[in-house]
């Protein structure tokens, strides 16, 4: 690799290569370890862009960082070493509150080897970063540990016994979207507050099924699901004013019925009566203790039956007014749906009622949950009778309305969002243009709403918790109710919409800087309006934000370096792996073909061109490496392994050619499980030998350069680590 | 060993930006959604871009966050549907507008989209779509966004390009048909097409006609055959390849063909050659009006009716003057031959003798033979004789500095063959020495041309500094 002078050219190329290290691929990480031991000389400036790149980096990239600056502290030492000591403190922990649990726990264990030797090599005894260097995040993290402990119950096995045997284990609780401990690591006063916790010992965590935003342990935030920058720990406010809502798990609650809530958040409380739906043979509830409750209460409050708005409804209630100015003129069209719509929430207001009532009846306290319900659906109906709205939202709210008459299993809300001011949310409720068709046929779909109504009133809910939808909103918009409602559990919830990021300008004061980035409510329903545009000119003049969120949300996330969205699920994934490495490929051969000399190739030729295919990027990738056979092995430290990453279920798939199944190894580089030999392809994994050898002529062409079918079947460790051999292929200029 | 910073270890420092990104002539845009930045660079100048946060498209094609982009030469518009962030480094001309034409643009695309589907049901074609408006009415640029959009949701449009004023993946002159399958260039605004290396956006495949003059008028018995010619060749890609099959065309043209004697006639022959279903116009009520009338009667082979609709221009549209125009195309065949300042390519010169060369010559604007009478249907008749000069030697010296398309065809190829042969690349006569009679040409790589017919047009007209 050839590089300029002056260390921040240096700097710069290796930001570059570092932004589109997003994997963990050994091969990326020792390409970037050589490359800053081969630039020593300017070791200051690569540690700093490496300290640099992990803050800024998104919060998936960052695991790959931290591995790059892993392998440069073991494998090169110093003077990395000391340049990355002196900030690892804020390194680590910044990027720790940031990640989901399994990248916590990775690094947790690299924290782990950086207090011991380096294996096998001729460093010395001495640990990889002194004990001044790692003493500080150990603490810091067994402070956020003991907190979390008792506050989240969660734990990492490992770390726990890493710091001092502290083996008790927990009942994964992942329900709760915001720690609301957040603030707590760092501030001893909080951890001390704590005693033992109280949870049964269970095995590994398991993470519940209805789990969508990362668990929350440690008593550290929750990954937020996109975030640019890095919050400060000492950022988080204190749990009252940030996270003025906390949905409870019920379900949790349930499963391990003497477990107590080990934490509420302070603006609860007001939220009180609450209690657990009669379904539960405890009778427990979350005792309105301001801080962390350690027992079980019960339940003080009478029943607030006819008034069931406690104060702060009241105080929201006058706030609440969808901005007026959004909303244009022309739906009169929509009258008979909101009618219709009207009368739907006034039944449901009744059966409502009376299930609170019944409640009450039998000296019970309401379920709060209803009563949530109940005062959201009082408000929605205002709203309707009150002003107009948009047809977008009606049929929302008609969808909505469907689902809480219908939806007998709750699912949870996947994340503590709130309301954010119109912009935040801007997917949400862009302005209101009437499309009386799509609104139409919402309607059209919906199932006789009194059959609903009538199961509904028949079947005992599903025991869910009570949200607190209620406070700390400044403005409340239709929307924002049907979110109670979804909070209430009764609504469908949109789980895995990716978020899009706002506007920090309009981040709610107060709040730490994840929030804003969670998905706001009601996209699901966006995405299930038809496609109603026709090339009319009455018909191109809507807006019709649904389908705008066809171009973003329902795409997946975007790439980093070129803002092409990939899915989530799975095949996106893959998809995406393929594309970053395509990135990475590109832009480590570009330099090397910058000085060998590029040159523009001829077009096309007729048939040539009428015979050709479009490929994507991720399939361009071997034609594109192929072509600049020399530009891969510029290092020989590219071995190159085929393997996948185990599926984090067990897996007892085999390979679709030899039936056999899959070597699962342990690679301690990656330090993932992988399953050796063996290879994705479109989605199905075959062992890379054996679809080497059914498909020939395909990997004639060169996947990567590497004689793979000369090799035929072969032990696949026997070439890790080995230098690989590059044929320089001539390949015609892809038409 | 004393570790600084060691001792705060329960502060952690935040800072958001580091200091390198603090450089002077930095802006931040706020844009709130629905609306759009529109900015022009001039041609000398640059500007570095970063979407800070929220989400930013330009001309349909989605910005990564953070991530630098440098727009040199470009006048454009960065679109945001959710709002956006962006801080620009370096000069430029630019405002905030918030009245666009976007949501007819979108639905448009929808519309598109649901005719995709159904195509892809009944494995049909998808939608042809002809983009007609007047120069600087933005007709480029929707063509744009429409294939960004198809794009991104997976689609694979053939886009054709029958405006040789500009060129598409290539230099002006040319008429092409393309496939895009994948994200367009922001910065190069369509990307580029295959170089000897890796490229930072995929690359894109072109075919590529060579008309070599400016306007269709100038010599409709040149393009019409060539309209014809990429029409025949890119619907037999459609009919191979399902992707592109389903997904359909759009059409970018020329903006003179919207009026004049032979607006109607050229318009028509595009609807005709390419089995136009839809078209979109940009801006004018009165050419809406009267290609619904005309069209009226009009149906595809397969039956179906032509759609007229009419979208707003955008305010944002601006008048790009000659000398933009000018620079906009020298920077073209500049790039075409040495690449991009990111992505640098090394052409070849080479000698060759005046008597190894078969040069065929575009005749310049000629004045059309009065019995081309407009209206559908009308038949070309065959022109072996004329369609170009052959070049003697006397014209040597006025080729300097010209840009020459190299045919796909052989030395004695009858003129129509040379015509419809596509093109393979160009070469530029950076030098002629009539004493010697040789001319040295620069061309994309050394790789021999061997005995193929180079096309002279005017246009591109002759680029001076190419090689300066």
């Amino acid at each position: 690799m050839s590089y300029g002078v002056t260390s921040d050219e240096v700097a710069e190329d290796y930001v570059h290569a570092l932004q589109s290290l997003t994997m963990n691929t050994r091969v990326e990480i020792s390409n970037l370890t050589l490359i800053a031991k081969e630039n020593i000389e300017h070791a200051l400036a690569i540690s700093e862009a490496l300290r640099k790149h992990i803050k800024q980096t998104s919060p998936q990239k960052k695991l790959p960082a931290f591995y790059v600056l892993d392998s440069i502290v073991k494998n090169v030492g110093t003077p990395y070493t000391l340049f990355f000591g002196r900030q690892l403190y804020a390194t680590f922990m910044e990027a720790y509150v940031l990640v989901d649990n399994s990248t916590r726990r990775k690094m947790d264990e690299m924290l782990k080897t950086w207090k011991e030797p380096v294996p096998g090599t001729t460093v010395g005894t001495a640990p990889v970063f002194p004990p001044e260097v790692t003493r500080p995040i150990e603490n810091a993290l067994i402070k956020a540990r003991t907190s979390a402990v008792q506050a989240q119950q969660q734990q990492m096995r490992g770390q726990q016994q890493l710091m001092g045997g502290r083996g008790a284990s927990v009942t994964p609780y992942t329900e709760t979207p915001t720690p609301p401990a957040a603030g707590n690591y760092g501030q001893p006063g909080y951890g001390t507050n704590y005693s033992e916790q109280q949870y049964p010992p269970a095995g590994a965590p398991q993470p519940y099924p209805h789990q969508v935003n990362g668990q929350h342990i440690n008593g550290l935030p929750s990954r937020p699901p996109t975030q640019q920058y890095s919050p400060p720990v000492q950022q988080y406010p204190s749990p009252v004013q940030q996270y003025p809502q906390q949905v409870q798990s019920q379900q949790y609650i349930q499963t391990a019925p003497n477990t107590q809530y080990p934490y509420q958040s302070p603006a609860e409380q007001w939220q009180q009566p609450q209690s657990y739906p009669p379904t539960n043979p405890y009778g427990q509830q979350a005792p309105p203790v301001p801080r962390f409750p350690q027992q079980p209460a019960v339940l003080q409050q009478p029943s607030v039956l006819q008034q069931p708005a406690v104060p702060q409804h009241n105080q929201q209630t006058t706030q609440w007014q969808p901005s007026q100015a959004q909303v244009p003129t022309p739906y009169r069209a929509l009258d008979n749906g909101l009618h219709s719509l009207i009368n739907d929430i006034a039944n449901l207001i009744r059966s409502t009622r009376e299930h609170v009532a019944q409640q009450s009846q039998y000296g019970r306290t309401p379920e709060a949950r209803l009563l949530t319900k109940l005062k959201a659906l009082l408000q929605l109906d205002e709203i309707l009778k009150g002003q107009q709205l948009p047809p977008d939202q009606l049929a929302l709210i008609r969808t909505q309305v469907n689902n809480l008459s219908g939806e007998a299993e709750p699912p949870h809300v996947p994340s503590p969002q709130t309301y954010s001011p119109p912009p935040a949310n801007a997917p949400l409720l862009p302005p209101p243009v009437p499309t009386p068709a799509a609104a139409a046929s919402v309607l059209s779909q919906l199932p006789s709403l009194a059959a609903l109504l009538a199961r509904q009133s028949a079947t005992p809910q599903p025991p869910v918790v009570t949200p607190t939808p209620v406070a700390s909103t400044p403005a409340l918009d239709p929307a924002s109710i049907l979110e109670r409602l979804r909070k209430a559990g009764v609504l469908g919830g949109g789980t895995s919409t990716p978020p899009l990021s706002t506007l920090p300008g309009n981040v709610l004061p107060g709040f730490p800087p994840p929030l804003p980035f969670t998905p706001p409510v009601g996209r699901q329903p966006l995405a299930e309006i038809p496609n109603d545009v026709v090339l009319k000119p009455s018909s191109i003049k809507m807006f019709r934000p649904h389908l705008v969120f066809n171009l973003y949300e329902r795409l997946g996330q975007p790439c980093n370096t070129c803002g092409r969205r990939f899915q989530t699920d799975e095949e996106g994934k893959k998809k995406k792996a393929a594309h970053l490495d395509w990135h990475f490929k590109v832009n480590t051969s570009t330099a090397e073909a910058a000085v060998r000399g590029q040159h523009r190739s001829w077009y096309a030729d007729e048939l040539e061109w009428i015979h050709a295919r479009e490929v994507d990027d991720d399939q361009r990738l071997s034609n594109t490496t192929a072509k600049n056979g020399t530009s891969a092995n510029a290092s020989p430290a590219k071995p190159k392994i085929q393997y996948v990453l185990a599926p984090s279920a067990n897996s007892d798939k085999v390979c679709p050619i030899c039936q056999e199944k899959f070597e699962t190894s342990y690679d301690d580089d990656l330090q993932e499980w992988i399953w050796l030999d063996a290879k994705d392809v479109g989605g199905r994994i075959f062992h890379a030998s054996c679809h080497a050898e059914a498909y020939k002529d395909q990997a004639a062409a060169v996947k990567r350069g590497t004689p793979e079918p000369v090799l035929g079947k072969r032990k696949a460790e026997d070439d890790r680590g080995g230098v690989v051999v590059r044929v320089k292929v001539k390949t015609e200029p892809s038409p | 060993m004393s570790i600084p910073g060691l001792g705060l270890s329960a502060s952690v420092a935040r800072t958001q930006l580091g200091p390198i990104d603090i450089i002077e002539t930095i802006a931040v845009h706020e844009l709130s959604r629905n609306s759009e930045w529109r900015f022009e660079v001039a041609i000398s100048q640059s500007i570095e871009l970063k979407v800070l946060s929220g989400t930013a498209e330009l001309f349909g094609t989605e910005l990564a966050l953070n991530h630098p982009y440098t727009f040199r030469g470009t006048k454009a518009a960065i679109y945001s549907w959710h709002g956006c962030r962006l801080e620009v480094k370096g000069l430029c001309t630019e405002y905030i507008a918030e009245e666009t034409p976007m949501i007819s643009y979108v639905n448009a695309h929808f519309a598109l989209e649901k005719s995709r589907d159904d195509a892809q049901e009944s494995g049909g074609e998808g939608p042809r779509v002809l983009v007609l408006g007047p120069s600087n009415s933005g007709k480029t640029s929707l063509v744009k966004l429409l294939t960004a959009y198809a794009v991104r949701m997976g689609r694979q449009p053939m886009i054709i390009n029958t405006d040789s004023r500009e060129g598409l993946l290539s230099i002006p002159g040319i008429l092409t048909a393309t496939p895009f399958a994948s994200t367009l260039d922001v910065e190069e605004g369509w990307g580029s097409s295959p170089s000897s290396g890796p490229s930072p956006v995929p690359v894109k495949s072109p075919l590529c006609y060579y008309y070599g003059l400016e306007n269709p008028e100038d010599n409709t018995r040149l393009w019409k055959p060539t309209v014809s010619r990429l029409a025949i060749t890119a619907t037999s890609r459609l009919v191979d390849d399902p992707d592109v099959k389903f997904t359909g065309m759009i059409i970018d043209t020329p903006g003179s063909i919207t009026s004049g004697k032979y607006s109607f006639d050229l318009i028509s022959h595009i609807v005709k050659e390419f089995q136009v279903n839809t078209i979109l116009i940009l801006g004018s009520e009165r050419l809406e009006k009267e290609m619904t009338r005309q069209l009226q009667a009009y149906k595809t082979v397969r039956g179906e009716e032509v759609t007229v609709l009419k979208l707003d221009k955008s305010g944002g549209c601006v008048d790009r003057d000659e000398t933009f125009m000018r620079a906009t195309r020298d920077i073209a065949i500049k790039e075409y031959f040495f690449g991009t300042p990111s992505h640098t390519l090394s052409p070849q010169t080479r000698q060759i003798s005046f008597s190894d060369l078969t040069i065929y010559r575009i005749t310049s604007p000629t004045t059309i033979s009065s019995n081309f009478l407009p209206g559908l249907g009308e038949e070309e008749t065959s022109f072996s004789c004329n369609i170009y000069e052959k070049t003697s030697a006397i014209d040597f010296g006025e080729m300097l500095h010209s840009v020459l398309a190299v045919a796909y065809a052989r030395r004695g190829d009858a003129q129509e063959t040379v015509r419809d042969a596509p093109v393979m690349g160009f070469v530029y006569v950076a030098e002629v020495d009539a004493r010697r009679e040789k001319v040295s040409l620069l061309a994309p790589s050394s790789e021999d041309i061997g005995e193929r017919p180079l096309v002279w047009g005017c246009w591109p007209e002759a680029v001076l500094n190419l090689m300066g």
